[in-house]
């Protein structure tokens, strides 16, 4: 794609995001803040035990109560089964495992019974009401014995699912090798969006429709997945995306989707249940907790030649997405470094724990902290610079990955790497640190550096198309019909932008439609960092088409060749005769009155490419030993971004990924008792990063314009998350010249770190 | 119990239960949407309003304590159809992603700002410490309070 980026006038430029002022006024509306004549209240009463069967329910107190509707549970609602991640219609690859109320309930806060009802309070109240007789089964929360066979009866297809893959050429991997094992842990994560979930659903029975409201990723799998399961024709099924108050990944799973339209079914009125917190916590989904093994073989003097890694991934209750959330890591094991040869072998297992889901990143930081901390003792043992060893190993410009050997197209690794080192002033900080570090005995300081690629869109691991509708109103304006789901971090805007550059207009002179699967063209829902590269780049095609499409039409109405004919400033002009101009509000009448016809592109994009996209990260950090407190000194992250479309909301999101990465290395655990199965539930004793905490984060921008994104755009939302957390574990461990990867590395794992050392010291 | 009490400048009179939450006064009985519930228990400040100009946490203040108190919501800034310098100065700092932290922000910036109309960073920090922005890494938020310092004058 080669465009002149010097003239581009409003991509590159920073905007507000397109519904900043209604947010700042508190009007911007929200699934929580809608409101319908006759509206009814759902509350729910989730699972206090971690594993058993329902024997009975007596909603008989319940049921009384002035102003409750009704009460549904696993014995008056359907027992067809679902999952939370079907994004398709016969999607492959995915366990329907869950009711709307599971009789077997497999993890604490599985759904038990919800209670429909005037008003909120009342439905709360009539939720303590309910008298469930549980039969308690054994449970347990570790993946080890589930492996042994714990738990073999709790799904009927099996409660682990293994997938393993190689990669590249073994008998190219030199011989003698330096051989280097790393063992990581991760726990489990929140994504902590500040919006709880939250639906809205109607059933509009003498009509056949329902309508469901809800912030989501993908209006069109919320609709596939509801009609299928309650058995409804596709068309009858209408979903529209709401304002989402934030989502990392957590709002991609449809948990409140099949609840509201449950109740609504039973109904016929209008529900809206919304989360509290604890609930969010305990019922949707979390970041699932790891253990990872990494071997590397590396030559002496620093080229590394093969990778072997074992995960085991705790899927929680329900085995969800994480089937392809292996699937997916194995495929971004060759997008950062250039070797010869990967085994990539990952374990989903089922436990009694919070079930998992995809965040942002989908498995790439998780895999670049496992990856990149085994690097950083491999240039411990090999007395190499780690910023060094990364520079002799990243991916140079057109290298082909081995996963699916695409081209990696114009990564800028090595730059990103060069930019990081000169401004980040990683040699004089070694420097100085080392002398800090001698000079102190309590604070100890280090810094370390990640390289995390990621990818654009599906390609090649699944279908990657969209389709987009461009108009003209009849003064001039565009209306811009595409699934997009923005999720509050400026889709939208960047769509507007793209189009109004493209189309020569003011940004406010361009409307985008949100999703709604009733109008939209069809599109898989926006995960995988496609929004910008696959969609924004289908949104500025279809512009193209709909500035070809008017000059056909004014061909027409003008009698003339429509090569005569160009688009300059947002105004049709003759190429000869600078007297026939039309501005495009002028020229859609002409078409409306003489050809009556409207002025609309349609167009189907299906994205061939995936360029390599890289964050390189580099922590400067000073640990307390007394306290086991870690303190961010510095912080740079610099992404080969293509083109920023909208910069200052890129650095923003960079900034927000790297406090919530930073949250993930530190502080953040969603911590499950094994003796309860009860996970941390509250953001009382879950700790996200405040702005006291928050680091400085510098970031840097290389933009090349070089890809096949909209005016050379790559992903930034989820590539700014990936390298985050291992740049910090790195810092750490080169802090305390030590060498564990359990994340967080809370005070409570360095102080105890720290005591063993001094246990050692003494004997 | 009869509540009287102030908000946004106008004497409200309700009829409500006592443990009533403030949060659900103000939405429910008020249709003050603008207050967001991200926790209900004090810890995301999303629920942020004034009270007698000081941020507090509307979700962890019930009715009973309410009679004859003056609160201020998001709503309540905008005064003669023009935005608070600071709602103004988070629009143009791009200080605003997925919003829902955003009115809570506000509240606790306005009431640092009454307080201390011309404060440091780390005062900023500090005053903001009670509301957990989950998109950004409070960058553009902390600029956008020392504009409206800057430049908010009389109007803050």
């Amino acid at each position: 794609m080669e465009f002149n980026m010097k003239n581009l006038k409003i991509v590159g430029v920073s905007h507000p995001i397109h519904d900043a002022e209604a947010k700042v006024r508190g009007n911007a509306i929200y699934t929580g803040d809608m409101q319908f004549a006759g509206m009814q209240y759902a509350a729910m009463l989730l699972s206090p035990k971690p594993h058993a069967l329902i024997k009975s329910i007596d909603a008989s107190e319940a049921l009384a109560l002035d102003g409750v509707e009704t009460v549904l549970h696993c014995f008056n609602t359907t027992e067809r089964t679902f999952s939370r991640f079907q994004k398709l219609s016969r999607q492959p690859g995915i366990m329907n495992q869950e009711r709307v109320f599971n009789r077997e309930l497999r993890q604490i806060g599985d759904r038990v019974a919800c209670v429909v009802a005037e008003t909120p309070e009342i439905a709360r109240q009539a939720v303590r009401l309910i008298k469930v007789e549980y039969e308690e089964l054994s449970f347990t929360t570790d993946v080890h014995e589930v492996l042994k066979g714990a738990l073999a009866g709790m799904h009927p297809e099996g409660v682990s699912f293994e997938f393993e893959r190689e990669m590249g050429d073994k008998s190219l991997v030199a011989q003698d090798c330096v051989e280097t094992v790393t063992h990581s842990i991760m726990d489990r994560v929140s994504h902590a969006a500040m919006e709880p979930h939250a639906c809205v659903a109607y059933y509009n029975k003498s009509m056949d429709e329902l309508t469901i409201w809800s912030p989501n990723q993908g209006v069109f799998g919320v609709r596939t997945m509801i009609a299928d399961l309650f058995e409804m024709q596709y068309h009858k099924v209408r979903v529209i995306k709401t304002t989402m108050g934030g989502s990392f990944g957590a709002k991609q799973d449809w948990i409140l989707e099949p609840v509201a339209a449950c109740a609504t079914l039973a109904t016929g009125k209008p529900v809206k249940v919304v989360y509290s917190r604890e609930q969010v916590m305990l019922n949707t989904s979390c970041r699932a907790p790891y253990i990872a093994d990494v071997k590397s073989k590396f030559t002496r003097d620093g080229l590394l030649q093969s990778l072997d890694i074992d995960v085991i991934l705790d899927a929680g209750a329900y085995l969800g997405n994480t089937m392809a959330y292996i699937k997916y890591q194995s495929t971004l094991v060759p997008r950062t470094y250039q070797y010869p040869y990967a085994r990539y072998r990952g374990q989903a297992v089922c436990t009694n724990g919070t079930t998992s889901g995809g965040l942002r990143g989908w498995s790439s930081g998780e895999l670049c902290l496992f990856v990149e901390h085994n690097l950083n003792i491999v240039a411990r043992r090999l007395d190499i610079d780690p910023l060094e060893l990364r520079l002799k190993n990243v991916h140079m410009p057109w290298n082909k990955e081995m996963a699916n050997n695409i081209s990696l197209e114009e990564i800028r690794a090595k730059e990103c790497l060069e930019l990081g080192r000169e401004k980040f002033a990683w040699d004089e900080k070694k420097q100085s640190d080392a002398d800090f570090n001698l000079k102190n005995k309590r604070y100890q300081r280090g810094v370390g550096v990640s390289c995390g690629g990621h990818l654009n869109g599906y390609f090649p691991i699944n279908f990657d198309f969209t389709g987009v509708e461009i108009r003209f109103t009849e003064s001039g304006s565009a209306i811009v019909n595409v699934a997009v789901h923005d999720h509050g971090c400026g889709t939208v805007q960047a769509f507007k932008m793209i189009a109004a550059e493209t189309l020569g207009l003011p940004v406010d002179m361009v409307w985008v439609a949100e999703g709604d699967s009733a109008y939209n063209p069809f599109d898989t829902g926006c995960y995988a960092s496609r929004s910008i590269y696959v969609i924004g780049r289908a949104v500025k095609d279809c512009c193209h088409k709909l500035q070809e499409q008017l000059l056909q039409d004014m061909a027409c109405v003008l009698s003339m060749p429509v090569e005569d004919l160009e688009i300059v400033d947002a105004q049709v002009r003759a190429k000869n005769d600078p007297s026939t101009c039309f501005s495009y509000t002028d020229a859609v009448h002409k078409i409306l009155f003489t050809l009556q016809k409207e002025v609309s592109a349609k167009h189907q994009y299906k994205n061939t490419t995936n360029c390599g996209v890289m964050g390189t990260h580099f922590a400067h950090v000073e640990v307390d030993t007394w306290t086991g407190m870690t303190k961010i000194l510095d912080y740079l992250a610099v992404h080969d971004i293509g083109k920023a479309i909208n910069p200052e909301i890129c650095r923003a999101q960079v900034q927000g990924a790297v406090v919530m990465g930073s949250g993930i290395a530190l502080t953040e655990t969603m911590h499950t008792n094994p003796k309860t199965g009860k996970s941390v539930s509250s953001l009382k004793d879950y700790h996200v990063m405040n702005a006291w905490e928050a680091p400085q984060v510098q970031v840097l921008f290389i933009e090349d314009g070089l890809t096949e994104g909209p005016y050379g755009a790559k992903s930034i939302g989820e590539a700014s998350l990936v390298p985050v957390t291992a740049a910090i574990v790195g810092a750490v461990n080169e802090a305390l010249q030590s060498d564990f990867c359990e994340c967080p590395l809370n005070p409570d794992k360095i102080v105890a770190l720290m005591q063993e050392r001094m246990k050692k010291e003494c004997v | 119990m009869r509540l009287e009490f102030i908000v946004n400048d106008k004497k409200r009179v309700l009829e409500v239960a006592a443990d009533k939450r403030l949060i659900d006064i103000l939405r429910e009985d008020l249709g003050l949407m603008g207050t967001k519930e991200g926790c209900g228990e004090g810890e995301c400040g999303a629920c942020t309003i004034l009270l007698d100009g000081k941020a507090v946490h509307s979700c962890l203040l019930v009715a009973a304590q309410m009679p004859g108190r003056q609160v201020t919501t998001i709503e309540g800034l905008e005064k003669n159809g023009r935005l608070d310098p600071l709602q103004s100065a988070f629009v143009e700092e791009v200080a605003i992603q997925c919003g829902y932290c955003t009115p809570g922000m506000i509240l606790s910036a306005k009431a640092l700002l009454l307080e201390n109309p011309a404060p440091t960073e780390t005062e900023i920090r500090r005053a903001l410490a009670g509301n957990i922005c989950r998109c950004s890494g409070y960058t553009q938020i902390i600029r956008a309070v020392e504009r409206a310092a800057r430049e908010g004058g009389a109007d803050i």
